[in-house]
């Protein structure tokens, strides 16, 4: 019989500090590990706890995972000790991810914030990988302030692509910043596709997925259409432990990723 | 075995144990469908048994026995109620009957706390006998409904609970008393168990009425066909009026309650949602998780990774939704800071969630968690009240 709690061995390749409290950790798992993009795993330091992080690499790279973690706990700070040559547990994939086979032949919005900016980028390859297949492909992303925007450079070269309408914003600017400044919902006017039709993807910090939700309602997005990456307190990963419930649903197992008209009536779903 | 007279029916879907009263006639042979599956994969068999009696030493020899290959739990008297442990060599003094155990049944099959992972082992570490439950009530067993489709599954389904399922055994018993907290029948539960079993005792003098709930009873009954005797008329009988008086106690003190009706209970959460009665009933909560940690449906439980050193020891530990932190996320966020919006979430759980994924109450009336809560809250007036 298959152990659901039993976490695989990776290896830490590479550390890359993003911001003096985001680090991206390289790992290479010992066994075959495969995911989607929107699916998360649990990942553990040995003797210090599992906490559920969705990779930010891209999906189809088989042999190695990326994943960015902030610190803000005790199994991150564990986390934020590693270095390379540290082995660490990895448990999943888990949860659905993204239907991206539904955006096919459809615009498809994607909205990032903070450090939702870390799972977006998975999606991101995801959707190039697919791109001669959607229509159009937007992106709006944002964070507080420059230094605190993940993959910047990479960022900066998706901006130059001609195949991607694409903003990024911050709370607050500084000398090096000369793009626009603002909350997200800023840079969501001016976008030229079909609404009624289009598929739109949030993820972020809770405030901003609130706003940006309500902010495409108001451009015309279909509640249907509207993909949130939500984020409850997830402790087994696969709708056993009780921990995430949503109404009818668990977080993990039927999530993380839920149409908007799956959850709105639920309370508690913005926190 | 057995006259007309005498010869009961239990038509029992030898999957789930569904016990039915829909009798289809298929190719001829006449076969048993259960209501709750669907029809192209249930097809069952027919048990026509005879209705047994086993005098109660019989009964002390066949568990004696059950011990080579089974974790024999025995009900005992503690105090006013009744408590399980294990049989030992030469233990008679356990009691069948009467009510349901203090502790809930599932701490045999899913442990408070249990090691669940070790290092990157795939291995599955507890390795011990598989249970054999003895005088289980009908509350326990719709408590098992609950767990089997909590942890059951082909996925990600819980290595040790499944196979305590799987080779564990259950001998069920009727209720032959009822406390001022039993009401079962409030939700849609009867005092004597009906399926979910392998084996039924209902208690009469000397001795029991045996039925038969799954092929594994039916083949503990056929190998042990020495120590049973044929049941007579009058203790049909007896077993009868003994339902009939415990079914009729239970509901008048559910009546006088004024508990919702069964379908009515998702509908007053419901529309009581908003209601001052989640922060009026929480008033005298202390958090202590006992509700929780006592109910036989109640599930939750966390992963924990032992700190001690680079090993990794997962463990599965009860959680209880009543507790601070339960749905906190990392970073503060927590959906349910408040104390009502978690007492009020775990009425929704039991009565709006289960029915709503699995058409089951997820509460079996044992009021367990009556008994154990030190604030007195009462989970039957809670109901009550919502319903205006």
């Amino acid at each position: 019989m298959n152990n659901p709690y039993r976490s695989i061995e990776a290896e830490v390749l590479k550390v890359t500090t993003e911001t003096p409290s985001i680090k991206t950790f390289l790992l290479k798992p010992k066994e075959e590990l495969t995911f989607k993009p929107g699916q998360f795993m649990e990942f553990s330091v040995p003797g210090s706890g599992e906490a559920p992080f969705t990779p930010s690499s891209d999906s189809h790279i088989n042999d190695t995972m990326e994943i960015t973690i902030v610190k803000v706990g005790k199994v991150t700070d564990a986390i934020h000790e590693l270095k390379p040559g540290d082995t660490v547990g990895l448990r999943g994939p888990l949860g659905k991810g993204y239907p991206l086979t539904k955006f096919i032949g459809q615009d498809v919005i994607v909205i990032g914030g903070g450090v939702g900016l870390a799972p977006v980028r998975t999606l991101m390859y995801g959707l190039f990988h697919m791109r001669d297949q959607l229509s159009g492909l937007i992106y709006r992303g944002g964070c507080r302030n420059p230094k605190e925007f993940l993959y910047r450079k990479e960022l900066e070269k998706w901006m130059k692509r001609d195949d991607i309408n694409m903003k990024l914003t911050v709370d607050e600017g500084d000398a090096s910043w000369k793009g626009p400044v603002g909350v997200v919902t800023t840079i969501m006017d001016n976008i030229d596709v079909n609404f009624d039709r289009a598929k739109a993807i949030v993820c972020g910090p809770p405030i901003m997925m609130k706003f940006a939700t309500f902010k495409l309602q108001e451009l015309g997005v279909q509640d249907r259409n509207i993909y949130l990456s939500m984020e409850k307190n997830m402790s087994c990963g696969f709708g056993k432990c009780g921990h995430c419930r949503i109404g009818p649903y668990y977080c993990c197992k039927d999530g993380p990723v839920f149409t908007y008209d799956m959850i709105r009536e639920y309370p508690g779903i913005w926190e | 075995m057995g006259k007309a007279g005498n010869i009961a029916q239990s038509f029992v879907c030898s999957d789930c144990n569904y016990l039915s009263d829909t009798v289809i006639n298929i190719c001829g042979i006449m076969s048993v469908f259960c209501s709750i599956k669907p029809l192209d994969k249930h097809v069952f068999h027919l048990y026509f048994m005879a209705m047994l009696f086993i005098k109660r030493g019989n009964l002390d020899q066949l568990l004696k026995s059950l011990t080579g290959d089974y974790r024999v739990y025995v009900p005992h008297r503690m105090g006013n109620s009744t408590g399980y442990s294990q049989l030992s060599e030469s233990d008679t003094d356990y009691e069948i009957g009467e009510i349901r155990s203090f502790d809930p049944l599932k701490s045999f099959y899913f442990l408070g706390r249990e090691k669940v992972a070790e290092d990157f082992k795939p291995d599955i570490l507890r390795d011990d006998k598989p249970p054999c439950i003895v005088g289980a009530k009908a509350c326990d067993l719709k408590g098992f409904r609950i767990l089997d489709f909590v942890f059951i599954d082909d996925e990600f389904g819980d290595p040790t609970y499944m196979k305590a399922r799987e080779d564990g055994l259950i001998i069920s018993a009727d209720c032959t008393g009822f406390n001022e907290t039993c009401f079962c029948t409030a939700v849609d539960i009867n005092p004597w168990p009906e399926s979910d079993f392998d084996v039924n005792l209902s208690p009469i003098e000397d001795g029991f009425i045996v039925n038969t709930g799954s092929d594994k009873g039916r083949d503990l009954i056929e190998s042990n066909k020495n120590l049973f005797t044929e049941a007579t008329e009058a203790h049909a009988e007896a077993i009868d009026q003994n339902r009939k008086t415990i079914k009729s106690g239970v509901a008048k003190s559910a009546k006088e309650l004024r508990i919702p009706v069964p379908d009515r209970l998702s509908r007053v959460i419901e529309k009581q949602y908003e209601s001052n009665i989640w922060k009026e009933a929480s008033e005298d909560c202390v958090e202590c998780g006992a509700c929780n940690t006592i109910c036989p449906t109640c599930h939750c439980f966390l992963l924990y990774d032992q700190k001690s050193d680079s090993r990794l020891a997962r463990f599965r530990i009860w959680d209880s939704c009543m507790i601070h932190d339960f749905a906190r996320v990392a970073g503060g966020e927590n959906p349910r800071d408040r104390l009502w919006m978690r007492l009020r979430n775990r009425f929704d759980k039991k009565f709006t969630y289960f029915p709503e994924v699995l058409k089951e109450i997820g509460c079996t009336g044992c009021g367990r968690c009556i008994s154990a809560c030190p604030g007195k809250i009462d989970i039957r007036e809670v109901l009550a009240r919502l319903e205006v």
